[in-house]
């Protein structure tokens, strides 16, 4: 099973162009889809979801056509927009038995069982019988990966999932996506970093609707492999050091200053060496993007 | 179907009904109707019937507008943001799914129709002082139906379309205005009236169908085109209803089924000792007159209509009552059961003094005046007209008369009564 997407490109009635021929394949396991805010990675999540008709290209879902073949696709797919709500007015156990029922899964033993796993996996046994309007903003984060579990999808995409999370919801509902990777496509769209270092082992960066990276994460970092530098600095030299390097972090230590830097060779008596990191990577990606765009 | 998606189906009903049941508007709505209700059916004399009509007529135009605001299951989908959940799941955006959404907002606009008949009739029963029927109010719950079903269907339609405020804001406007300026409307634009169900359900049906048809386009939800659907559902909403018009237009005179309710009136008209049928109707300049303003005067209560021939000389008969009888504070009221009030206003002007002129809208049935859907006529039991009722000082009814000859008699009983005390 694995999702193919060839030329891949979408223009908004408005003639904002959001993604331009994008080709990809997504094995399964936890896919990253990383990118700045305004990149595509909702546009790119909303057609494969099949909310949203791309303007040419292809994608397949397991063979299916996300044009022609929707019906088949939402049965095993599992979905969480970046915005969602819920009806405030049903409790939690409810509002799963809705969706449920929008699922087509008539029989209410078999609904009740799945809505029951479901309420497990995403940690809610505990509140299913609360008004969802009494939810915390990590509650209904778990309660929208809950609803997108219901049919046991074997395609799972979530949106900015750990948007306005607190570090310990964030932490829990990585730990999730990548238990439920196990047999499944789980596509994590998100523009944090550690998001996706934790968890994907492919990954696909997005800027401006264009594909700058597709393939598994160490070979994003294999460049970086012996370039990457930690400089132990006085605030005071920060300006020349951004001069002389390509800095991807500054970060406060107990005795000043330390900043990664990516560079052939380190002329720097303080420098040392350093496993390039994701965030690296992703700054070094990105830059070097800026720079092309600076030429042409 | 299968039975397993019959279940599945009505489960949703279920939940949809619950949506509506749980917010605030539906029971500010069910209290406010409630008591408008009550308000109608204990007046002094209301037979169970008659509130039961009165109740359903207020019942279908408030239920009409609430249905229209809560009617769209789309609209309310984008207020919570539900929207994407909902057509990302394999049956959310199929027809039958619309169809079934709709079913469940019917249902909880009925039970609210149920929940204020029930009201009202408790309220008849305990303050209204005649006897308590359930018959007319299960016949009322039932034929309230077909018009909260097309309101139902007009806001669900227009708000899931467009999922904005606006539309549920003119499909409302719409609603309010036809009963409102039905005095100055072709019948054929009325489709708030139970009468007038054949039009209705071809109406609703044709809007959920369409509803339907265009929600699950993809273009709905994309901007331009978006737009482009809205204009298009708004046009074939104009076609739909202009093609159900034109289809069920009926002449002004046309023949009409007698309204069940009213029907089930007929067997509990006002007789005689017994406390006669309170009302409250419009006089020529648009003021709301009641029988209850009257209380501790005696009352000449007339029914008369532009089409019976002795309607003219019976209004003359009742201005010389009036004037004979201004010693005595007699009132004489004259009540014109036609569809419009222009006679009435043609005979303001002439001056007819003595005469206290009331319109009540009634229609015709059969080719004469043989029988009303005026609430009021029937709950008099009035078969023709001109025809007259003495009602006492107390509000009681003391003599009934019918047809023209007999309403010679209405000075002997009027002597009467007034000797008496």
């Amino acid at each position: 099973m694995q999702i193919e997407i060839r030329g891949l490109r979408k223009v908004y009635p408005g003639g904002v162009t959001a993604l331009e021929a994008v080709d990809l394949t997504i094995p399964p396991g936890v896919f990253g889809l990383l990118g700045p805010n305004g990149s595509g990675k909702t546009t790119l999540m909303r057609i494969l979801a099949t909310l949203l008709e791309p303007t040419a290209g292809e994608a397949y879902v397991d063979g299916h056509d996300v044009r022609h073949q929707k019906a088949a696709i939402r049965r095993m797919l599992g979905y969480m927009p970046q915005e969602f709500g819920f009806y405030p007015s049903l409790t939690v156990y409810e509002t799963l038995d809705y969706f449920g029922l929008l699922c087509r899964i008539n029989d209410p033993s078999e609904r009740r069982s799945r809505v029951e796993q479901s309420l497990g996996r995403a940690n809610l046994d505990e509140v299913a019988g609360r008004r969802v309007s009494t939810l915390s903003g990590g509650m209904k984060q778990r309660l929208g990966i809950a609803q997108a579990l219901l049919n046991d999808p074997s395609v799972l995409i979530v949106d900015e999932p750990t948007a306005g999370l607190d570090p310990e919801e964030r932490l829990r509902l990585r730990n999730l996506l990548v238990e439920l990777a196990a047999g499944r496509i789980v596509i994590l769209s998100t523009h944090i970093v550690s998001d996706v270092s934790v968890t994907a082992e492919r990954l696909a960066i997005l800027d401006r609707g264009r594909l700058l990276f597709a393939g598994p994460v160490t070979e994003l970092l294999a460049p970086l492999e012996g370039r990457t530098w930690i400089i132990d600095i006085e605030e005071e030299e920060l300006g020349p050091i951004r001069e002389q390097y390509f800095v991807t972090g500054v970060f406060r230590s107990a005795t000043g200053m330390q900043v990664r830097v990516i560079a052939d060779e380190m002329a720097d008596s303080r420098g040392y060496p350093a496993a390039p990191t994701l965030d690296d990577a992703y700054v070094t990606t990105m830059k070097q993007e800026a720079r092309l765009d600076d030429v042409a | 179907m299968t039975w397993p998606e019959l279940r599945a189906s009505a489960a949703i009903i279920r939940r949809e009904h619950q949506l509506a049941c749980r917010s605030a508007a539906f029971w500010a709505m069910v209290a406010l109707g409630s008591l408008l209700a009550l308000w109608r059916a204990t007046v002094p004399g209301t037979s169970a019937a008659l509130a039961a009509y009165q109740t359903r007529q207020t019942i279908v135009l408030g239920v009409g507008v609430l249905a229209i605001f809560l009617g769209g299951a789309a609209a309310r989908d984008r207020r919570y943001a539900v929207s994407e959940l909902v057509l990302a799941k394999p049956w959310g955006s199929s027809p039958a799914l619309v169809v079934t959404r709709f079913l469940g907002v019917c249902s909880s606009l009925l039970g609210a129709t149920a929940i204020m008949l029930l009201l009202s009739g408790v309220g008849q029963g305990v303050l209204g002082g005649t006897p308590w029927r359930p018959g007319p109010y299960v016949v009322a719950l039932l034929v309230s139906a077909i018009p909260i079903g097309l309101a139902t269907a007009l806001g669900f339609s227009l708000a899931t379309l467009f999922t904005t405020p606006l539309a549920s804001g003119i499909a409302a406007l719409y609603w309010v205005v036809i009963p409102l300026t039905r005095a100055h409307l072709p019948m054929a634009f009325d489709v708030t009236l139970w009468q007038d169900w054949p039009k209705s359900l071809l109406l609703g049906a044709a809007l959920v169908s369409l509803t339907a048809a265009l929600y699950a386009r993809p273009a709905r939800r994309e901007g331009d085109s978006g737009r482009r659907a809205g204009w298009t559902a708004a046009l074939l909403f104009a076609a739909a209803l202009a093609a159900v018009l034109v289809v069920t237009a009926r002449g002004d005179d046309g023949l009409l089924e007698p309204d069940p309710v009213l029907s089930a009136m007929a067997s509990q008209v006002a007789v005689e000792d017994r406390g006669a049928p309170g009302f409250w109707l419009t006089d020529s300049e648009g003021r709301l007159v009641g029988l209850s303003d009257f209380r501790g005067r005696p009352v000449v209560l007339a029914f008369w209509g532009p089409g019976a021939p002795d309607s003219a000389s019976a209004l003359t008969l009742l201005d010389e009552v009036a004037r004979e009888f201004q010693q005595q504070e007699l009132a004489c009221i004259a009540v014109l059961l036609d569809r419009d009030a222009a006679a009435m206003r043609l005979l303001g002007r002439e001056g007819e003094d003595g005469v206290l002129l009331l319109w009540d809208r009634g229609r015709h049935f059969g080719d004469g005046m043989e029988w009303s859907d005026s609430p009021l006529a029937v709950s008099y039991g009035v078969t023709a007209v001109p025809a007259a009722f003495l009602i006492d000082q107390e509000g009681t009814l003391v003599a009934r008369l019918h047809g023209e000859s007999n309403l010679h008699r209405v000075r002997p009983a009027i002597l009467r009564l007034l000797g008496e005390r």
